[in-house]
């Protein structure tokens, strides 16, 4: 059988020196009202330009998750996000949030990328900065794109172990080992995993409810320029690997959603009368029995 | 082969190499999920599109006979793994195996049920293929000259319809939500071929599975949404638990079960396994109520393919009434009580 391209692992030896954890958490900008958004005519792409950006809902909840850790057994947590330089204040919400660093990573030759290239320049910017890391931890999906594709893209590039929709963590710093518990929530299960770390994990969106943000923190964030920018002359990633080129999926053609034709009849008046007038319906369609 | 220069990271592919559909098809104690049985009928559509079979892919551990239901669906093949490691699911060890297959085999096409261990594992198997994937498509559909998997998918909260194509790599990767398609029927007299593959390289798991808990649920006695012919949606406008229970009546008088929007279980008014919609459940029944529920768009999403659709909402310009067969406005309660009388009158009348 052929090679696969999957590299080992090498486990975490760093932590339990005394200086806990690190903690990656890659978030991204989200346009807020999906439903009011600009398309660029040729690539089909969201323009973002000019749209402000917030931080993804959902990696809230997954910057909540990693804070917690880091509350518990100690260490920093980073947050970093490949987004337009517009990009770089709600980065600074993450430190407001409790972050310790912020990284925006942004360049020309990002932009246009698919979750391949996206995956690609995150995973290679957390190998590249904080080689020791000992967890990923990510969003469960994005509300603007909604693929749930990059942490397992990530660990792909990493050759990681993975494991998505974590509700819950503990960490043993001697061993360095943590036990996951995650929720499936079409199964209707918890499981608990433990694992070797390094590991890379998405948080499950309706755990792990936010802290506020602290103004002042996110204000210090501004004066003290704590976001700092990232570009490829410091990351020195292959051009065909990012943005447009590095992309293979392109957006072939958009079009409005065309609904079902519906029968549209509405019944106002007596409930009685509408009762009577909806099971009659209902059983000529022979979707209800008579 | 294409000879344009291309990232380093990702290997050369000749596509004309790649042929056959494939589906992954996932199974949890000795049971196929629907959304692969689903895929496997879609799958057929497109092989006889482009004259290729389909193949279903298996991974597991002691999976004895279950690996033959692909071939009553639809499938021409199956190909599985059988390994005592693989007794515990581990997502980088499956998906090395699932990447370890497409590269001795090369199907042009895989397909994964949306489900949410075949969204945590498609997207590590595509990466690792170093090709494009497709998250929840709506639909797919196939180009006989380039042989390009047309991929649907609703974006930007659901009002437009991107065709999303990976033109020059190969296997193309696509999920696709369960209750899209039909369960095509099951077929035993339909024959196949029936493949065991071994492999020797699997990567290390680095972690193991402790513990699985089943969440104790409250109101386990109705179906779950995504498998009822009849769902009674609960809106915000139901006012809270107290309404959910008259909808609950209602669903049992008729034979169905419980949903809701994101605000209902985002209140806790029902479990989150019962929102339906675009970041919920995708419900395809033969009759959809949807009552006090507004008719966003996120919310249409997950509906909108049911065959009848019922609203019921005190407001007339409510934008449901634009999706539904059949609205009534007025108030929920002396609605839903009518429609309980009568059906209680109806039951009595054929006991007697
Ligand atoms: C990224 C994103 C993802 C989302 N995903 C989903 C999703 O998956 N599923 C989902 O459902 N939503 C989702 N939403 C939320 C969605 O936008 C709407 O907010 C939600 O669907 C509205 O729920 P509703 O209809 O219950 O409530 P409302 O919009 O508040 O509507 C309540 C309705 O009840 C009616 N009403 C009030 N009183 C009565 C009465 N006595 N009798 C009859 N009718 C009455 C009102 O007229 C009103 O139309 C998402 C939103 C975002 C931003
Ligand atoms: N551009 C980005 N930069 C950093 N992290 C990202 C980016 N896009 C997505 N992510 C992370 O990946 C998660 C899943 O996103 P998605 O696969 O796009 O649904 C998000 O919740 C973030 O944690």
């Amino acid at each position: 059988m052929g090679a696969t391209v999957i590299s080992q692992v090498t486990p975490t030896q760093s932590v339990g020196k005394g200086e806990g954890l690190t903690i990656i958490v890659p978030v991204k900008a989200a346009v807020p009202n999906i439903t009011a958004v600009r398309l660029d005519p040729v690539t089909h792409n969201l323009v973002r330009e000019g749209v402000p950006l917030m931080l993804n809902p959902y990696d809230r909840n997954a910057l909540e998750f990693a804070l917690r850790l880091k509350d518990r057994y100690g260490g920093r947590v980073i947050t970093l996000s490949m987004a337009p330089p517009s990009g770089k204040d709600f980065l600074e919400s993450t430190i407001g949030m409790g972050a310790d660093e912020a990284y925006l990573i942004t360049d020309r030759v990002f932009a246009g990328a698919d979750t391949l290239a996206t995956s690609y320049t995150v995973a290679m910017t957390i190998r590249k900065l904080f080689p020791e890391f000992n967890l990923v931890v990510m969003g469960e999906e994005t509300t603007d794109s909604t693929t749930a594709h990059m942490p397992a893209q990530v660990a792909s590039w990493l050759g990681l172990p993975y494991l998505y929709y974590v509700v819950d963590g503990e960490v043993n710093l001697k061993e360095g080992t943590v036990r996951l518990t995650r929720y499936l929530e079409d199964e209707g299960v918890f499981e608990e995993y433990e694992f070797q770390m390094p590991v890379i994990v998405s948080v499950y969106k309706d755990s792990n409810p936010p802290r506020e943000i602290s103004l002042s923190r996110k204000i210090q964030a501004r004066l003290g320029n704590l976001v700092k920018s990232v570009t490829n002359n410091e990351l020195k990633l292959d051009q065909y690997c990012v943005g447009l080129r590095g992309s293979p999926t392109i957006v072939a053609k958009i079009e409005d959603a065309k609904p079902i034709p519906r029968k549209k009849q509405v019944f106002k008046g007596d409930p009685k009368e509408a009762a009577k007038w909806l099971i009659d319906n209902l059983t000529k369609e022979g979707v209800i029995k008579s | 082969m294409s000879t344009s220069r291309i990232c380093p990271e990702w290997p050369q592919v000749d596509k004309n190499e790649y042929r056959g559909i494939w589906v992954y098809v996932e199974h949890q104690n000795g049971v196929i999920k629907d959304g692969s049985l689903q895929l496997i009928g879609k799958a057929r559509e497109l092989a006889s599109k482009v004259n290729v079979g389909v193949t279903a892919v298996m991974v597991g551990h002691k999976l004895g006979d279950l690996v033959k239901e692909p071939i009553y669906y639809g499938a021409d093949r199956v190909v599985y793994v059988d390994d005592e490691a693989l007794a515990v699911y581990m997502p980088h060890v499956y998906a090395s195996v699932i990447v370890n297959l497409v590269n001795k085999y090369k199907p042009e096409v895989v397909l994964f049920a949306a489900t949410k261990r075949g969204r945590e594992l498609a997207p590590y198997v595509a990466n690792t293929l170093r090709t494009g994937i497709t998250a929840d498509c709506t639909d797919l559909d196939i180009d006989v000259k380039t042989r390009d998997l047309d991929q649907v998918r609703p974006t930007y909260g659901g009002n437009i319809l991107a065709h999303i194509r990976t033109p020059t790599r190969r296997p193309q990767l696509a999920s696709v939500r369960p209750n899209v398609f039909p369960t095509p029927p099951r077929d035993t007299s339909r024959k196949g071929e029936v493949i065991r593959e071994v492999i020797n390289n699997l990567p290390k798991p680095n972690g193991s599975l402790i513990s699985i808990k089943p969440v104790t649920k409250g109101d386990s006695d109705l179906p779950p949404v995504e498998k009822a012919d009849i769902v009674v949606a609960a809106g915000r406008g139901v006012g809270g638990p107290e309404g959910v229970k008259l909808l609950v009546e209602l669903a049992k008088a008729i034979g169905g079960t419980v949903g809701g929007t994101k605000k209902v279980t985002d209140a806790g008014w029902l479990p989150v396994d019962r929102q339906i919609g675009q970041t919920g459940k995708t419900v395809r029944p033969t009759l959809y109520i949807g009552v006090g529920v507004s008719g966003a768009i996120q919310h249409i999403f997950g509906m909108k393919e049911s065959k009848i659709i019922v609203a019921i909402n005190s407001d007339p310009n409510a934008p449901i009434f634009e999706y539904a067969d059949y609205g009534i406005v007025g108030d929920y309660r002396q609605v839903i009580q009518a429609l309980l009388e009568l059906l209680n009158q109806r039951r009595a009348g054929k006991g007697s």
